[in-house]
């Protein structure tokens, strides 16, 4: 099956590769995997007050997940953390107009969207207790 | 094309023809073929695998038993055998010896012999499926991160770095084949306690509570096997 060219696009030139250190302040990390296509996924965002200045990721998979997570990166850039929360798989499928077999893909970017602002929000909870 | 589809009864004995014949009508005593008209009846399509060969549910199976029943009944419904017969007979053959190839090739293996109890219990097992462990993605990406630094050593042609990454990347290699050979043996301790629950009868909320632990294990075990077999051959790919 072809990609559609929107996927081929990010597939050819990814936004946002690459990754920040995890420890650092703001910064929060979500690693997610499928099992079943041995796909592995990094999304970071570096937040500042309430808003994500800057995200990157680093996928091992299919072009599907590849463009799904730079796709990411994109959406939640400027968005305030409560907002990056609402990114649904669904508006991934929508826009890379993905195929029933690749949707897997964009759920799997929502669950590093997901891991990523719980990581956050974890460190900020925990750097404001201390 | 078969009328007597929809009127399957409540035969005790494996059910491995419908009841009715699809030709003469009859009921059909026999297992396979019609004792009214002698045409060969097909196998139910909602037969399970393990019904289909004449087996028990259980996970550790007799393979030798397996393979008989498979090739007595591969005779049984071999096309060849349905040259000279009617299209539908033909259809029939085709149709059971399709089923059977299916069901032996899933059987005959232990991986997919468990993936597919998996699938005949997902009516249960499918609300106690948990992700995987974190650490194990993170694990996943940083092999990946190696292999890519060994790809790119390898075209740049460092000839330092690139043995040591190697080096490493053999032994990580190494590792994870063992963790898979530990998960495989677990597995199948796993498949002796699933037998051993067969034995007991009544299917009660105790015995249900002792065997949810079993089918999560054994899917959490397969699913993070085929994660480590990909990445092993990846391994193999890139520094073999």
């Amino acid at each position: 099956m072809a990609y559609s060219e929107k996927v081929v696009d990010h597939f050819n030139n990814p936004r946002n590769v690459g990754s920040f250190k995890k420890e650092d302040e703001g910064v929060g990390t979500g690693i997610v995997g499928a099992p079943e296509c041995g796909d592995v996924m990094k999304l970071q965002i570096k937040v500042q007050g309430e808003r994500i200045v800057d995200a990157k990721f680093k996928t091992f998979g299919c072009g599907s997940a590849i463009a799904s997570s730079s796709l990411a990166t994109e959406w939640m850039k400027g968005k305030t953390v409560e907002e990056a929360g609402n990114i649904k798989n669904t508006d991934i499928v929508h826009e890379l107009n993905l195929p029933p077999v690749k949707i897997h893909c964009s759920v799997l970017a929502e669950d590093a969207i997901k891991a990523a602002l719980a990581d956050y929000k974890k460190k900020a909870e925990a750097s404001t207790n201390m | 094309m078969e009328p007597a589809q929809r009127t399957a009864s409540k035969r005790t004995e494996v059910q491995m023809a419908r009841s009715m014949c699809w030709h003469c009508q009859s009921e059909v005593t026999g297992e396979y073929f019609c004792q009214q008209c002698v045409k060969v009846q097909p196998l139910s399509k909602e037969l399970d695998y393990f019904t289909c060969l004449g087996l028990p549910r259980l996970l550790t199976i007799d393979t030798a038993r397996l393979e008989a029943k498979f090739y007595e009944l591969s005779r049984t419904f071999h096309p060849d055998f349905f040259q000279n017969k009617t299209e539908s007979e033909q259809g029939i053959s085709l149709g059971n010896s399709a089923l059977l190839n299916m069901a032996y090739r899933t059987l005959k293996d232990p991986i997919r012999r468990a993936e597919y109890l998996l699938q005949l219990e997902a009516g249960s097992a499918k609300d106690i499926r948990t992700p995987p462990p974190a650490d194990l993605f993170e694990e996943i990406l940083a092999l990946q991160e190696d292999l890519e630094e060994f790809r790119s050593a390898s075209s740049q042609q460092e000839a330092t770095s690139l043995g040591q990454l190697r080096t490493k990347l053999q032994a990580d290699q190494a590792s994870l084949e063992q963790r898979q050979k530990d998960m495989e043996a677990r597995l199948f301790e796993l498949f002796m306690k699933w037998d051993s629950f067969q034995d007991r009868t009544g299917q009660d909320d105790r015995l249900r509570a002792e065997k949810d632990p079993v089918l999560k294990e054994m899917r959490e075990i397969l699913s993070n096997r085929t994660y480590l077999r990909s990445i092993v051959d990846d391994l193999v790919a890139t520094t073999g």
